[in-house]
Order: structure tokens, then sequence, then C-alpha cells
């Protein structure tokens, strides 16, 4: 066997750290998350480019890619060579696809094309870029279908076995548990968009049966940017163009000899050329001096047209359906929806991380501008109310890395209940599950015993929820346990101000903690009743009841300070 | 005469039929142990000794199931799991006691991952040999028939219909809609499906599981206990310290007792009187023999 390049080696490593930290966006034990997790997209400068357009701000989150360009510009486009991982995977297939003539239609200017539309959008505020970014393409394939396939696959075997052979599968469990604890997902979770994500990445695959990185040289945005940076790079190729006795280079260089002069902003650096070289006059030399490919590409009326198109990209994905908006519910922390999505780089990191497999790709719901942008679907997952993951993988800061004494109070939405459907109300049997799961201390569920009759008169004493919406952080628990089928009797809807919630109304228990530790010993039930004022030790009956009129029944027991407005003043079920 | 008559027959009764003694005692209704003190491990440890000792429940080579409370996302200082200290305690004794392997697992009710290692489960069994600590898998779930007041069937997790013993270990707190939670709920953790959807039947549907699966002893965790909010809690405001763990081989007597450290009576608690009511246990405190150990 031959021995690999130098750049073939790099590729191998950065594809092998990619698929390490891909696999390890999990909850393996720990609350905080490695750091290197969102490291791939922390260094793509089409991100910061897309970020810097669309919100005139730097983030230092994005310095690596900051880095990276500076590279680019004294190397060349070393990233598509030596890390990216979707070019590696595309040099790992490529020489088992069989070659057609190159597509003609992806030559000339095409590529300038897609991108500057894409950054220009971007500065009027729809940023699009990460629908095109090549990391995010690959994240997105892997998180929305191959992962959850293999581990769907996997798992299928592991419960096949159990009831193949009951118990016994017992003595293999140490081997699925190193594969379960290290490499699988922890609940296989199928994301729509899957066909989408599939589609994108298997038709780059598919290009290339017409040349050898046809995505990267003629289609790839962040390729395309980093092209535009390595034109200036002082770093050549010599000779600059084929030799007149040996065009051995056009067959060995898969991306720069379309004609016979070499096009800088296509090299890759992989240095193919230099052991292809019979001749021994290949080598790369430090020779400062201008672009020397004809022209500044792109042309001036390139770049006016990407402009133009741009401007005119962005208009196009403005409307929103008011309905479907209220079930846009983003991440924790998120508080304004036109910021989350000039930030958002529809990587799927957060979709990849999340415990309960709570966040999913919108399709439609935040308009055709919103695709891939995640949101919280609570009937299929909750947030998790200690947990911070989401932030902490996120690139661009677009869901912010909260501390979770924050993200606690961190409003995503409200619960509404729909008495119409709500088993206390529609069916007066009792139920409180939404209010046992609501993991507020304080419950922003709470019950009221109601005396009534049930569906076929006889008396019967009831507790029928009611949600507080000062206390109420969207996470969405509530919804997904509600035991009824299919639509839930609550349910979280979206609200315009996501302030967080009051401090006071989610006091950490560590804040809490000094006061308890001398009442540890028996003088607790008077603390408990002056902060809850409802059911505390010997509180029998008594529950924490909300005055309201229609109630007659009602058990009145104080109250929290929280009572005093009416929850419900805004709710349009009443 | 006819008195030293009685207590001569008593004496060669003992002699020779010592389950007849048993006998007597049982007349006197179930023992409910009631340990106290700061050291939880020492406490669990009395308990289970003023019933005889584990060696009376488990046998060389069982396979023994202890299920704790960890179904919340919570730290145990909140109260809303079973002390890790008296798990711990629980699963050495029964290891002492000959088990071939004990297992622990909830079917939790936040995510799996966060609940087994925040309720400190994890840490307290690490390195343990011969000891299980699982995630409920979905596939042993068995579909079993009950043929009770309000469930027909269920599926109840097969690694606990399986066991040769099965301790029972709650933590006592406050529930919203039962008052109080202690042994007869804590087997919900078992129960797979849409569980909640018995809330609105619930002490009868609990009794139903109840009566297919037998605790053989419960311990009810009272070191700290839930006085509000519960089955999660959250605030320390709302834990308040008892020190005491609460033993009997009578689930119904065991949750009867401890409903009384909330200052309810048993008759207050729908679980209790019905599981009363259906012959699984005594509820009358007057009939229980309590032992402070």
């Amino acid at each position: 066997m031959k021995r690999p390049s130098t750049a073939r080696l790099s590729q191998w490593i950065f594809l092998l750290v990619f698929a390490v930290l891909f696999v390890k966006t999990e909850y393996r034990g720990s609350d905080t998350i490695s750091a290197a997790i969102n490291s791939f997209f922390r260094a793509d400068p089409l991100v910061l480019a897309s970020y810097l357009a669309a919100n005139r701000t730097f983030t230092w989150l994005l310095f690596p890619a900051l880095l990276m360009l500076g590279f680019t510009l004294l190397l060349g486009r070393f990233f598509c060579g030596w890390i990216c991982p979707l070019g590696t995977v595309l040099d790992l297939v490529t020489a088992r696809i069989k070659k057609t003539a190159p597509l003609q239609v992806l030559k000339g200017n095409l590529k300038y094309y897609l991108l500057l539309p894409l950054l220009f959008a971007a500065l009027f505020h729809v940023n699009l870029a990460g629908i095109l970014d090549p990391l995010a393409i690959l994240v997105r394939a892997l998180t929305f279908f191959l992962y959850p396939l293999f581990g769907d696959t996997l798992r299928g075997g592991w419960v096949g076995l159990y009831r193949l052979i009951g118990e016994r599968r017992d003595l293999l469990e140490p081997g699925f548990n190193l594969l379960r604890n290290h490499l699988l997902p922890f609940r296989e979770t199928f994301y729509p968009l899957a066909f989408l994500s599939a589609l994108l990445f298997f038709g780059i695959l598919f290009l290339e049966r017409y040349e050898t990185r046809n995505w990267c040289r003629n289609l790839c945005p962040l390729g395309t940017l980093l092209g535009i940076f390595s034109r200036f790079s002082p770093f050549k190729r010599l000779p600059g163009r084929l030799c007149g006795d040996c065009s051995n280079c056009r067959s060995v260089c898969p991306t720069s000899f379309d004609s016979d002069e070499l096009l800088q902003e296509e090299c890759v650096l992989c240095l193919e050329c230099l052991t292809g070289c019979e001749k021994g006059r290949a080598r790369f030399a430090w020779k400062p001096g201008g672009p020397r490919s004809a022209g500044f590409v792109p042309q001036r009326r390139v770049l006016l047209g990407g402009l133009a198109s741009g401007f005119l990209l962005s208009g196009l994905f403005r409307f929103r359906r008011p309905e479907a908006e209220a079930r846009v519910l983003r991440p924790p922390g998120v508080q304004s929806e036109d910021d989350f999505l000039k930030k958002c780089v529809r990587c799927g990191e957060c979709l990849k991380v999340c415990l309960t497999g709570a966040l999913y790709p919108a399709i439609a719901q935040a308009g055709v501008e919103g695709i891939y942008t995640p949101v919280v679907t609570p009937r299929l997952g909750y947030c998790e109310f200690n947990c911070t993951l989401c932030g902490q993988v996120c690139p661009t800061a677009a869901i912010p890395s909260l501390p979770v004494a924050e993200k606690r109070r961190a409003v995503i939405g409200k619960a509404h209940l729909d008495k119409n459907h709500c088993l206390p109300f529609a069916r007066r049997t009792n139920c409180i599950v939404c209010e046992e799961h609501c993991p507020i201390p304080q419950k922003a569920i709470r019950s009221e015993i109601v005396e009534t009759l049930d569906l076929e008169g006889k008396p019967i004493s009831l507790q029928q929820p009611y949600v507080v919406e000062e206390l109420c952080n969207g996470c969405g628990i509530c919804e997904n346990v509600c035991p009824l089928e299919g639509k839930s009797g609550i349910e979280v809807l979206a609200v315009k101000d996501r302030t967080p919630l009051k401090r006071a109304a989610i006091a950490p228990p560590e804040a809490r903690s000094t006061h308890k530790k001398e009442s540890g010993t028996g003088t607790s039930e008077d603390a408990a009743g002056v902060t809850e004022g409802g059911g505390g030790v010997g509180g029998g009956g008594k529950e924490d009841a909300h005055p309201r009129k229609e109630s007659q029944g009602a058990v009145k027991a104080g109250g929290a300070a929280q009572d005093a407005a009416d929850p419900y003043g805004s709710d349009a079920y009443r | 005469m006819r008195r030293r008559a009685f207590l001569k027959l008593m004496g060669l009764a003992a002699l020779f039929h010592q389950w007849l003694l048993r006998t007597v005692a049982a007349a006197e209704g179930p023992v409910v142990a009631v340990a106290s003190g700061k050291d939880h491990a020492q406490i669990t440890r009395n308990a289970i000794a003023a019933l005889g000792g584990m060696q009376r429940f488990v046998k060389s080579g069982d396979v023994v199931v202890v299920k704790p409370n960890m179904g919340w996302d919570r730290t145990p200082e909140q109260g809303a799991n079973t002390n890790p200290v008296v798990v711990r305690t629980v699963v050495e004794e029964a290891l002492r006691a000959g088990a071939r392997k004990v297992k622990v697992f909830d079917r939790t009710c936040n995510d799996d991952r966060r609940c087994y290692v925040n309720s400190g489960m994890v840490a307290a069994l690490k390195g343990m040999k011969n000891v299980e600590l699982k995630y409920i898998e979905n596939e042993r779930f068995k579909k079993v028939d009950l043929k009770g007041k309000a469930l027909d069937e269920w599926e109840l997790y097969d690694e606990a219909l399986n066991a040769d013993v099965f301790i029972n270990v709650p933590v006592a707190k406050h529930h919203q809609l039962t008052k109080v939670t202690l042994g007869l709920k804590n087997v919900m953790g078992v129960m797979g499906g849409k569980r909640g959807a018995i809330h609105k039947k619930i002490d009868e549907a609990l009794t139903d599981v109840n009566k297919v699966l037998k605790s053989h002893l419960v311990l009810v965790d009272a070191t700290r206990v839930l006085i509000a909010h519960g089955p999660q809690g959250g605030s320390l405001e709302d834990v308040k310290y008892l020190h005491k763990v609460i033993a009997s081989t009578d689930i119904v007597a065991a949750d009867a007792y401890a409903t009384t450290l909330f200052g309810h009576r048993p008759e207050e608690i729908a679980v209790t009187v019905a599981a009363h009511r259906r012959g699984l246990g005594e509820m009358d405190l007057k009939k229980i023999r309590i032992v402070k150990a």
C-alpha cells in the first residue's frame, strides 16, 4: 500500500475528530459538555461571514473562523484539502465512482451566484447560509438521517435478541453497554426533513460521477468564499500552468486544472501534483504578488447581480402564518425571533444534543426562511428543567449558553389549558399529571378542589388544574406527559415577551439552603407554611386554591403571592 | 391449674412448632419497625434487623430487585427521590444475605440518565459487585392480566415480576392527588405504557397492581420528606428532616404508619383504604405492632 500523503493523514485525523465530536454531542452523565463539540462550526468562515453580515457585530465565539480566514489568506484553501470532513468523505468515495464529462451547467459563475446572494441576503437580515454550509449539510445528514437509523437498527437487533433468547441476553450486556454508552444515541429520534437532508448529502455524492470534487469546486459556498481569499495567497504552486510536454497534473489534480492554467482559487493544497509529477518540476513556493488569473472574479456584474438577488431573496420568505407561529417555540434563552434567525446556522447541533429529543427542525411553521431552525415540540419531548446543553453547543450563541439558574427562568412559551379536552374539565375525572410533572418548585400548574357532578350526575370532588402564567417557563413537560392521546389537554404557545421569570419564582435551592439547615430537625412546617400558604404538613384537604368566582366548592387556602393577579386574565379559552 | 396447663402447652408448642408462635404473633397484626437516628445507613440496618434481618427475606442465590423512587431529576437533598444511602444499605444487606444479584431500577419521569445520576444512585452504587443499575428497557414490559377493579391488564416490568425478592423502597413525600406517596404508589415505577392515565381511579388501579406484584419487604425512607409540592418538590423549604426509616412486610401497614408522619390519618388516604379493603394489609394503627428500632 502506498504511504498516505500528509494531506490525506490530516484529512483522516480531522474526519475522525469530527466523528468523535459528533458522537460526543450527547448527555453522558455530566451537565457540561466539552467546548470542543462545536469547534468545526466556530472555525467555519462562512458562518462567520453570514453572522457578520446579518448581525453586524463580532462574537469571540467565532474567533477561530477569523483565524481560519487569516490562514487562508496566507496559504490558500487548505481547509478544503486538509480539514473539511465533507471533502474527505468525497475523496473516500470518488475513486469508486466512474466519471462522465463535467456538467457544463455548473461551470462559470454559478458558485458566485450561490455564495453572493446568500451573503447579501444576510446583509438584509435573512441568514440562510447554513442551509448550504458543507459542515451543516454533513451534520444534518448524520443527525437527521444516518445516526438515528444506525441507532435504531442496532437497538432493534438488541431488542430482537431479547425476544429470541430472553434473559440470557444479559450475558452480552457488557458489550452492548459499551456500544450504548459510547457510540449509540441514547434515544433514536426520527426527524422531519430527514429526506431533504439525505437528499442534499447524497446529491453531493452523486455529483461525483461528473468530476472529482464537483461540489467543492463548482458549488460549495464555503469553498467559494475561501477561494476568494486564497487568490491573495502568496503560497503558490509552480509552475502555474500545465507544462507543454506533460499534462499529468490534469489527471492527478482533483480541482484546479479545468483549463491549461492553474486556478489558484480552486487549489485545495492536497499536494497530489507533487507526488504525481514525474519530471520533478511541480513545487509549492512563497511567491508574493497579486492574483494571477485574468480579471477579478467575481466580476463586477456578478457582484452586483449577487447583491440584487440577495436583496430580492431577503424579501421572498417573510410571510408567516400566525397560527403556525403560535407553535414556533424556540430553545430556552432565545428572546427574539428575528435575532435568532439572524444567528442560527441550522447546524443541527442543538437537536443532536437535546436530552429528551424536544428539538425538531422547522419545516414551514417558521416561514420558509426558518427551515431547519430548531423548534421545541413538546408533545414529542420537553425542555429538561436542569439541562443547559443546547446553549452550550450552539456555535453562534443563537441559543445563549446560560448558567442553569438562569436557564430555568428562561421563557420558551406559556402553557394553556384546553378545557374542551383536559380530563378534569371535559371528562370530570381526576388527573393532575401535568401538575405533578411541572418542575417549577412553586408549581406553575396548580389545581383547585371543586365539588361538582360527574358526567353521570353523581357528586364528586375534582382537582381542576390552572396555570400560573407568571411562573410558567413553557418547558412543555405538561404537554408532553398529558395522558390524552394525540392532542394534549394542555399546550405551550409561543409568546413575544420572553422576559425571564422573576428570580424569586425559581430561587435556586442552593440559595435557600442556609435558611434550611437549622430547621432540619422539625421547625420546617412553619417555613413551608410561610412561603407557600398552601399544603404544608397537616394541610390535609388544602390545595393551592386560586380565587375564581365560578368555583363555588374551591377550598381557599391562602394562595401564594403569585395568585394575586388572575392568571386567566388573558386566557383565550376563558 | 388451667393457667399452668396452658403455659406448658405453649412452651411445648414453641419447642416443636416454631411457626405456632409466629401465628400467635401474626394474630396480633403486622409488625412495623420504625428506626430513628441521624445515621441513615444504621437506621436502615436497624429497621431490617427489627423484622428479623434480611436473611428472613433473601435466601442464598436469590435475585433481588430493590425498587427505589428515583423518578425525578432532583438531588438527594431535595427529597423527591429515595435517599441513596438507604438504598445502598438495603442493597448491601441483600448481598450479605446471599443474593446472587441485586437489580435497582425505576421508570423515571424526567430523563433517565439525569435521574439516575442526580438522584445520587449512580454514585451510591458505584463499584458494587453483583449490583445492576440499569435503565428501563421497553422490551421488558410484559402485558399482565390484572383482572382488577380499575385495570384489566397493564404492562409491568418483567425483572420486577421475575425477582425472587421484591424490596420496595419508596421515599415518603407529599403528593398533590393522593396526599402522600409511599410504598403502594412506588410500584408505579414498574408500570409501562401511559401510566399517567391511571390517575382517574388511582386508588383501585394501584391496588390492582400491588395485588399482582407483591412487595416482600417495604422500607419507607422518611429520612427527609417532602411536605409540599410533591411528588417533585424542588425547593429545600419543602423538605423536612425526620431521620426515620420504616420497615414492614405489610405494605399497607407501612404506608399507614408513614402517613401519620405527615399529620394525616390512614383513613384519609384513598390508596391505603382501597388496598386495605381489598386485603393487601392492615391499616388500623391499633392493630399494627409498632417496634421502635
